[in-house]
């Protein structure tokens, strides 16, 4: 297990949290979406018609919307589970085959809700996850391949299209907890990072099981007869945090991860190719974020990788310039009547609009400033 | 650390007191230099991040641009069927109603800073838009949802549980429903402090901290005082450090003077062992119980067990006539009666096994040099050069510019000796004959030698010799058809002549005899005149061979002579299975044969009896084998500390199995080499001997199986069946198990056809058992097929865990209410959590059609479940977890929520069972 080093010479450069003023936020809308708190918001980064269009979830609701110009929000679906005591926890844009928009949606049912919003229909429900999903990511190079972190220990690789549970990354070498997020590696197809409750972040190779993966997409028999494998060991494992480690992001080749010690920790994975499982980790940067030490307070980037937005437990949200070194903190956006723990923020493609989710069941819209 | 704040400094350089430095070993100097070090280190760790993060910027650039053309690509792929897009309608409709409502609310905007009115404004966005576009709510049909379950893996035999999976020690957090944190896996401080107590490596910036400060200012105590502060560390630590970086540098100077004498040392670090290093893997990592390597049950690094009873050598009678290939020794043994066809020397049998052994080996040498990689370099330096030599002095004696080396390619086509010199073509007899000139030089070396020596006389050899007579004729016969080679003619002269010189023992009659054969006299003239050249080059050949034969089984590797013992010791005196079996590709045969008629003939080893002596050696070693690598955890024998009965133990729930009052004991297999006596490990464990116990099959202490002839070992008479064992048809008399349909052969049979029921475990002999949703709550088993009373259902396997850890666990599976832990005996707990098999679903019943039982099976302990009436087919499977009635788990309490991040989630009470 790679530890991290605090030793000389390997100190991180930590951001300072006088803001640059580089871009200024201003609030635009609030919206009262019901009274259950809202786990997750997400732009549609899949397809460039639906770039404006977001979706949040929130008990047992999930909605979709369009931000138009001059701060409007505009509702455009709005889907509900029959089961009451389904909790929403998060969701994820993908699409199917021939590019239709795919909505993928989890909670503590257990059950990944796949949503076809181009004909307003349920279009699979996947049962397998023996406990609450906490996260569901797309594969950006192949919008059908989806992946869920989930209560029960296991991270699941999904085709949306054939409805297949194609690997399970769980086993002997996998989370010993809850695991709360996960992400797909931005050009290496076979990498996911995952994280969780048991404090370590868990970095999987998928290249011995990509036959299966090919072998899904052309699947025609019953999905329940596909020959799901379990990959049982990480190519790496890292205790960077001591505590729950509730969201990571490859960012390139390095990892975005954050506990609940009020800050957002970029590092290196320096894995070894001959003995999977080992590695060092290299600590770069640091990116402050006061009063965010709640778990299951997730960031989001935009579609470049220039910004990462949090929000705090204190209804606060940091935008911080993810790339630059040192780290510049972009804004600070804080709002009067906004004090609830933002449990998501969704940063639209270009980072001038910040969406932030509420546990008091509000959305909030900030714009950027555009310069005079 | 405190350079944290430096790290936005810069520019150390500048520093003055740099250069006052030099001269006075001031404390406040020498922080000074250390904190400029310190700064520049910093600084230097800011560029590189700079650097680094730059990279992977530009990198992902490109992916970023990549995926965004994906999208676009997307977006216009699906433009052609637009009407069915439900999306892009609402978007377009949206757009469409935005316009127009924006011209109705165009002041919203402006004000945006009053909350009052965003919130009335996007209140009202949200419910206008709705109704106008009909956004109604799309229902998403319920879907049963799955009992909760914690991802498991299957596993058909117990494992036990690896180091990284311990709890123990490990900081575990727990949210409860309140929100408050709590710790509930490490109870005692000391656990978390033994942890953090790990050194501390030091880093690279440290150790050129270190290096540059000592370089600036020298080393004193001062200045290791005053690093020892900056890097807070011990003086001593940092001294030991600089001595070891000093050190490396000195090795790696020296390494590099060492890369231009000599680069391209061969890697034979697996032949440079000996036996015992080399196999250290084997030892470790083989399960001499499951014969598995990486056996997950017993585990690496298992006490060896050498048993007391020895099995005879193997001996197999029809082999022994029949070479074993082409570098048999028999074969061997003729091939110096080709070269001395011509020179009928040798009268006296005594010279010959020697003369054959040694050319055997001669004979290899240029074909290790062709071979090239395998063998080491000392001893093939010696041979090959005194080989090529010869062939030198050859090649100039004759018209055939066939080096030594070459000939060996023909030797390893020729697939059968006897056939090559039954075939035979003039061509590969020159080479050989050529070949066999080199032999006899090197055999006359030899045999002066040994006849110094005089210990000439080995017992094997004995038996050989009417048949190596038969040989000899055949092939001298032969190679006086070819006694035209101009190699052959050589032969004779050389031999007479170094027999003259060397060997006074030889009858110089013979000599003349071979000249007399030897054909035309000029020939004679010319090769005589070479092999004089010969005997000059001998000299220095002599030499070398020599020193070689003063060491004397050096060309021997520490490892092929271990082999080689081992070799003795499994088959005997046979130099053929030997070398096929255990040195194949490192040693022929013939080379075997030598190597034992030399251990024999030397006195060390013959006092000993041969090779016998190493195996005695071997088993007589009292104490096992010790280990490098691997940590043994076995070491510690617990006993009653941690079971259920002691006061100190938590209130764990733990399934326990039928009529067990005590739990079993672990079995360890005992190294006596005698009948077991006070000092057996099984005896003061209480245990019995089983068969990997190392004593004889006589001691006492053994359990002597079942002798059952009826029954079918079902019934409390069988001994087995009382002591909850499972039969062993090691062991028991009459219980045996078949194999295959009977076309590879029956087995002889025991007791007529009787037919053992109490091995099912063993033989894996279960039902089918499915997983379903059950009838009282949760996950249940349920069984396919319709079974009779106390038929073996299937196997509870899971994780071997400590009674340690098994409270570790016990304490946070207790809080999520679902617990598999299952006692095995007084070691080991079973822990069905995250492995196991799908009876770890049957749930609990106070009347259950079921009921578990520990049972040794073949030294191990597992846990079984059996029928306890008769089941029907589909019904599920109870059992009677027998939890102590003080720990039972409160089933009806509510059950804890797990977090506070979310409303209050109830999870579906686990596997809720009913008290017993």
């Amino acid at each position: 297990m790679a530890k991290t080093g605090t030793a000389l010479g390997c100190e991180p450069v930590i951001g300072s949290l006088t803001p640059s003023k580089k871009r200024e936020y201003r609030v635009t809308n609030r919206l009262q979406e019901g009274k259950r708190p809202l786990y997750a918001v997400a732009f549609n980064f899949i397809d460039d018609r639906y770039y404006s269009v977001f979706a949040t979830v929130g008990g047992n609701r999930v909605t979709v919307y369009q931000c138009l110009e001059g701060g409007v929000i505009a509702i455009l679906q709005s889907y509900v589970d029959e089961d009451k005591d389904e909790s929403f926890y998060t969701l994820s844009w993908a699409c199917n085959i021939d590019g239709m928009p795919f909505l993928v949606a989890g909670g503590i049912n257990g059950i990944i809700r796949v949503i076809d919003t181009g004909s307003e229909k349920l279009h699979r429900s996947f049962v397998g996850h023996g406990d609450s999903i906490n996260e569901v990511r797309t594969q950006t190079l192949k919008p059908s391949l989806v992946i869920s972190a989930s209560k029960d220990e296991s991270v699941r690789l999904w085709n949306v299209r054939t409805g297949i549970c194609i690997l399970i990354f769980a086993g002997a070498g996998g989370h010993r907890n809850e695991v709360l997020s996960v992400d797909f590696h931005p050009s290496d197809i076979y990498r996911v990072a995952s994280c969780g409750m048991d404090n370590t972040v868990k970095i999987w190779s998928m290249k011995e099981f990509w036959t299966y993966v090919e072998k899904s997409f052309t699947w025609t028999e019953d999905p329940s007869k596909f020959p799901t494998k379990y990959v049982q060991f990480p190519v790496f494992i890292a205790s960077v945090h001591s505590n729950y480690v509730d969201c990571n992001r490859w960012l390139g080749d390095f990892i975005l991860s954050k506990s609940v010690d009020n800050e957002i920790v970029l590092w290196e994975p320096k894995t070894k190719e001959q003995t999977p499982g080992e590695g060092a980790v290299d600590i770069l940067q640091k990116y402050p974020v006061p009063e965010c030490d709640i778990w299951f307070i997730k960031f989001s980037c935009d579609f470049h990788y220039n910004a990462a937005a949090i929000g705090n437990r204190e209804g606060k949200i940091y935008v911080w310039e993810l790339q630059s070194s040192p780290p510049v903190l972009m804004a600070r956006l804080s709002h009067m009547q906004c004090r609830s723990p933002i449990r998501q923020t969704a940063m639209s493609f270009d980072g001038s609009t910040i969406l932030g989710c509420c546990e008091d069941g509000t959305i909030w819209r900030w714009d950027a400033n555009v310069a005079p | 650390m405190a350079s944290r704040s430096t790290t936005t400094k810069s520019d150390p350089s500048k520093d003055p007191q740099m250069v006052e430095v030099q001269g006075s070993h001031n404390p406040r100097d020498i922080f000074a230099v250390i904190d400029t070090l310190k700064r520049q280190v910093a600084a230097d760790r800011c560029t590189s991040i700079k650097k680094r993060m730059e990279e992977n910027r530009q990198k992902l650039i490109g992916i970023t641009n990549h995926v965004c053309n994906l999208s676009k690509v997307r977006g216009n792929n699906v433009v052609a069927d637009k009407n069915i897009d439900l999306l892009t309608k609402r978007q377009t409709d949206a757009l469409g109603m935005f316009n127009g409502f924006d011209v109705n609310n165009g002041e919203r905007d402006n004000s945006s800073f009053q909350e009052e009115v965003h919130a009335s404004s996007s209140v009202l966005l949200g419910t206008s838009f709705g109704s106008k576009s009909a956004v109604c709510t799309i229902k998403l049909p319920e879907v049963k949802t799955l009992p909760p379950y914690t991802s498991w893996i299957f596993l058909d035999r117990n494992q036990r549980m690896t180091e990284d999976q311990s709890v123990v020690g490990r900081r575990r957090i727990y949210y409860d429903q309140n929100g408050g944190e709590a710790l509930i896996c490490s109870d005692s401080e000391e656990e978390i402090a033994e942890e953090e107590e790990e050194k501390r490596e030091f880093g690279d910036s440290e150790d050129y901290i270190l290096r540059m400060t000592i370089q600036e200012v020298g080393l004193s105590n001062a200045v290791l005082d005053s690093l020892a502060e900056c890097l807070s560390r011990k003086p001593s630590d940092i001294k030991a450090r600089y001595e070891i970086l000093l050190k490396g540098e000195k090795d790696l100077q020296c390494s590099k003077e060492r890369d231009a004498e000599d680069d391209p040392k061969l890697d034979d670090s697996f032949l440079d062992k000996d036996l015992d290093a080399a196999l250290d893997s084997f030892d470790n990592l083989f399960c001499r119980r499951c014969l598995v390597f990486d056996c997950r049950l017993h585990g690496c690094s298992q006490d060896l067990v050498f048993p007391a009873e020895k099995q005879t050598p193997w001996s197999s009678s029809d082999e022994e006539k029949v070479p074993c290939g082409s570098n048999c020794y028999q074969l061997a043994l003729k091939q110096p009666s080709i070269a001395t066809a011509s020179s009928p020397v040798h009268d006296s049998f005594q010279e010959k096994p020697i003369d054959s052994s040694v050319s055997a080996g001669a004979r290899i040498s240029p074909r290790k040099k062709t071979n090239g990689s395998s063998v080491g370099k000392g001893q093939k330096s010696n041979q090959s050069e005194s080989a090529s030599s010869n062939g030198r002095n050859m090649s100039e004696s004759s018209d055939s510019e066939i080096k030594p080396r070459e000939d060996s390619p023909s030797v390893h086509h020729s697939s059968t000796p006897p056939k090559r010199k039954l075939v035979g073509k003039c061509e590969v007899r020159k080479r050989n004959s050529k070949r066999v000139a080199e032999l006899v030089l090197k055999s006359m070396r030899k045999r002066q030698k040994k006849t110094v020596a005089s210990d000439f006389d080995s017992v094997a050899d004995g038996c050989l010799r009417p048949r190596d007579m038969k040989l000899r004729s055949n092939s001298r016969k032969e190679n006086e058809d070819a006694s035209s080679s101009s190699q052959q003619k050589v032969n004779s002269p050389i031999t007479r002549k170094s027999r003259r010189m060397e060997s006074p023992v030889q009858d110089s009659q013979n000599v003349l005899l071979a000249e007399a054969r030897g054909p035309s006299e000029d020939n004679k003239n010319a090769t005589r005149t070479i092999s004089k050249d010969i005997l000059r080059e001998e000299e220095f050949v002599e030499e070398s061979t020599y020193r070689h034969e003063l060491a004397g089984d050096k060309s021997w590797k520490a490892i092929e002579k271990s082999l080689f013992a081992k070799g003795v010791e499994i088959f005997g005196r046979n130099s053929c299975l030997i070398a096929r079996n255990l040195l194949n590709g490192m040693k022929t045969c013939a080379e075997v044969f030598q190597y034992m008629s030399f251990t024999e003939n030397k006195p060390s080893y013959r006092s000993a009896d041969g090779a016998n002596s190493l195996v005695e050696g071997h088993s007589k070693d009292a104490e096992p084998r010790t280990r490098s690598r691997f940590l043994r955890r076995r070491g510690r024998v617990r006993r009653l500390k941690y079971t259920w009965k002691s006061t100190g133990y938590h209130s764990i729930r733990k399934r326990i199995s039928e009529r067990k009052d005590q739990p079993c004991r672990q079995f360890n297999p005992c190294s006596c080499q005698s009948a077991c006596g006070k000092q057996c490990t099984c005896l003061l464990n209480g245990t019995c001997c089983e068969k990997y116990c190392g004593c004889p099959k006589s001691c006492k202490n053994r359990f002597r199986g079942c002798h059952c002839a009826k029954s079918q070992c079902r019934s409390r008479q069988c001994p087995c069946f009382a002591a909850d064992r499972e039969c062993d048809p090691d062991v028991c008399r009459n219980c045996w198990v078949g194999c295959g349909d009977g076309t590879l052969g029956v087995p002889s049979q025991r007791g007529d056809n009787y037919e053992c029921r109490n091995m099912k475990l063993l033989l894996k002999q279960q039902q089918r058992v499915l997983l379903g949703r059950s009838d009282v709550s949760g996950w249940g088993a349920f069984l396919k097929n319709s079974v009779g009373k106390h038929e073996y259902l299937g196997e509870y396997t899971g994780e071997l865990i400590s009674h340690r850890e098994a409270d570790k666990r016990g304490k946070i599976y207790d809080r999520e209410n679902s617990s598999f832990l299952f006692n095995l005996n007084d070691q080991f707990v079973l822990d069905a959590y995250r492995k196991g098999d799908k009876l770890k679903f049957a749930n609990h019943s106070p009347d259950p059609n079921c009921y578990a039982k520990v049972i040794m099976v073949a030294g191990d302990h597992r846990v079984g479940i059996f029928a306890k009436e008769r089941i029907n087919s589909g019904e599920e499977l109870f059992y009677d977890y027998r939890y102590e009635p003080d720990r039972a788990p409160a089933w009806a309490r509510k059950p804890e929520a797990t977090g506070s991040k979310r409303e209050e989630s109830v999870p579906s009470g686990g596997r809720a069972k009913k008290l017993a």
